[in-house]
């Protein structure tokens, strides 16, 4: 399965994401800049914020119980299509998901 | 004066403070990694543990929290589970209940609320180390290392500045609870168990359970809301407040925890511009990058271990952990495997990616007050490397007794100035 960063510069990175894995993971198995993940995906830390490409936003699903007041504590602003990526598993429904890395 | 090298013999008992006297033992934790990387070692004071030594391990492990929990203790002491229940504060609990308590204070810690304090942390370095340099000769842990996280937190929880002294003196006997220097009350000397219910089995806990008390109630009189303290006051996303015991355990917690580990984190980055002259230069003349902070974290590694408790059994790296061991994540060790850091022995402000672990990073616990090291510690350096032509050692330096907080805690220096 395939997934495609848009970095703040504009440049693209797409990576093969094994189902299963989370955003969070996949970011960082693939050097992605600016996602880091420090609490290992545990809703702790918020270095994982992304956007979610509009037309992927609604198959993400929704924002969870603990994720909602921590996208409060991101670095970049939060917008509607705000999720802490490590809470986005890989899934057939998700091939060519897209996700837009924040400008810190 | 030459640089410090570890000295004990390889096989140091990890469960014995004296050991950390000498610095952390780093022989004996390399040659875990190498040989032994989840080693059983029995204990005297309490059930034995497991150390888990290897930086892959210990990130690994610490993002399995379901497997590993913090809901017994966090120390390698024993705990009852009444002792567990009076002590604990969000660091010795799981999901759900450790996010309840997370999400009301998250925010204030974040990276952008913690930048704005930037200035702040300038405007107080700047007389914390004029006042230590004009003395030529002296204890940078003492005169810096202790002084600018003591005086931020009175800042970040809201307190005055006439109390801050008092505090730390407290907050030191509580987390040092281990070491003469700073406690009458030596945990693994104690003869009574009076204290046992107390913030880290502390008398000093009795007393900072009074302060917090008092102090609460005159700042819900005066209606001051500075600081962060109110913020634990309000209901959890579920509705459910924190029990006062809870909250005076929080307030020990900030105290104490807020303070040494960024306070040995600085006395470690001193440590090295001691040891390693060129490092100077290099920040003085901006050829360091965004993680140096990091680096002097990692270089310091002031909380040497955290303990967790298998909720299961399972086996790792040929051994049977049985459900209800005691397992331990060294990240002292994990900070200095050659398998994660290049040359981890030299302090090298560039090194980027750093993915140190010394914030306990793989895992829910992961520092809340991260972004407040980091702005600390690289606001100091860089106002210290401002105002010094040199620095070297001026004496022996001193470590805390204590296998739990790793740090320098007297470390004469002497200096001369731009």
């Amino acid at each position: 399965m395939k997934a495609t960063w848009i970095l703040p510069d504009g440049h693209e990175i797409s990576a093969e994401v094994p189902e299963g894995l989370n955003m969070m993971q996949a970011a960082v198995a693939n050097n992605i800049p600016n996602v880091v993940g420090e609490c290992g995906g545990n809703l702790s830390c918020a270095t994982c914020h992304v956007y979610v490409d509009e037309a992927w936003a609604a198959k993400t699903g929704d924002v969870g119980d603990f994720e909602d007041p921590m996208l409060d504590v991101a670095e970049a602003e939060r917008r509607p299509t705000s999720r802490l990526s490590c809470q986005i598993k890989m899934s057939p429904a998700l091939d060519g998901l897209v996700l837009i890395v924040p400008q810190p | 004066m030459t640089v410090w090298t570890p000295s004990d013999d390889g096989h140091a008992d990890l469960t014995s403070h004296d050991t950390f006297l000498n610095g952390p033992p780093h022989n004996t934790f390399a040659r875990l990694r190498r040989d032994d990387p989840v080693h059983w070692t029995d204990y005297s004071a309490g059930q034995g543990f497991w150390s888990v030594t290897r930086h892959a391990d210990i990130l690994e492990l610490n993002g399995k929290p379901d497997l590993l929990s913090s809901a017994r203790g966090i120390r390698m002491e024993d705990q009852t589970y009444e002792e567990y229940l009076a002590r604990r504060t969000f660091q010795e609990t799981d999901a759900p209940d450790h996010m309840m308590t997370r999400v009301k204070v998250a925010k204030a810690f974040s990276k952008p609320v913690i930048a704005q304090f930037e200035k702040v942390i300038r405007d107080l370095c700047g007389p914390i180390l004029d006042d230590a340099f004009a003395k030529g000769r002296f204890d940078a842990t003492k005169e810096i290392a202790r002084q600018l996280p003591m005086r931020m937190l009175g800042r970040i929880v809201g307190l005055p500045d006439e109390d801050l002294a008092w505090l730390v003196e407290k907050g030191d006997a509580l987390i040092a609870n281990t070491d003469p220097d700073f406690t009458q009350h030596v945990l693994d000397k104690m003869t009574t168990d009076e204290f046992r219910m107390m913030p880290f089995n502390s008398p000093a806990g009795a007393e900072l359970f009074v302060y917090a008390k008092e102090m609460m109630e005159k700042k819900a009189a005066s209606g001051d809301t500075s600081g962060i303290l109110h913020l634990l006051l309000q209901p959890g996303p579920d509705g459910s407040v924190m029990p006062e015991h809870e909250f005076r355990n929080f307030f020990c917690l900030l105290v104490a925890a807020g303070n040494d580990t960024t306070r040995y984190s600085i006395a470690a980055g001193i440590q090295a511009l001691c040891h390693q002259p060129e490092l100077l230069g290099q920040i003085q003349r901006g050829e360091v990058n965004e993680t140096m902070a990091d680096e002097i974290i990692r270089w310091a590694s002031p909380t040497t271990y955290f303990r967790r408790t298998a909720t299961r059994d399972f086996d790792y790296h040929g051994k049977q952990v049985r459900a209800g061991d005691k397992v331990l994540y060294w990240f002292a060790s994990g900070n200095r495997d050659d398998s994660a850091f290049l040359e981890p022995f030299k302090v090298d402000l560039t090194r980027n990616p750093n993915r140190h672990i010394s914030f306990g990073q793989g895992g829910p616990h992961v520092c809340l007050g991260m972004w407040l090291a980091r702005l600390e510690v690289r606001v100091l350096f860089e106002e210290l490397a401002k105002r010094l032509r040199s620095i070297e050692p001026a004496g022996e330096q001193k470590f805390l007794r204590s296998n739990f907080i790793g740090g320098v805690k007297e470390l004469p220096v002497r200096v001369t100035l731009q």
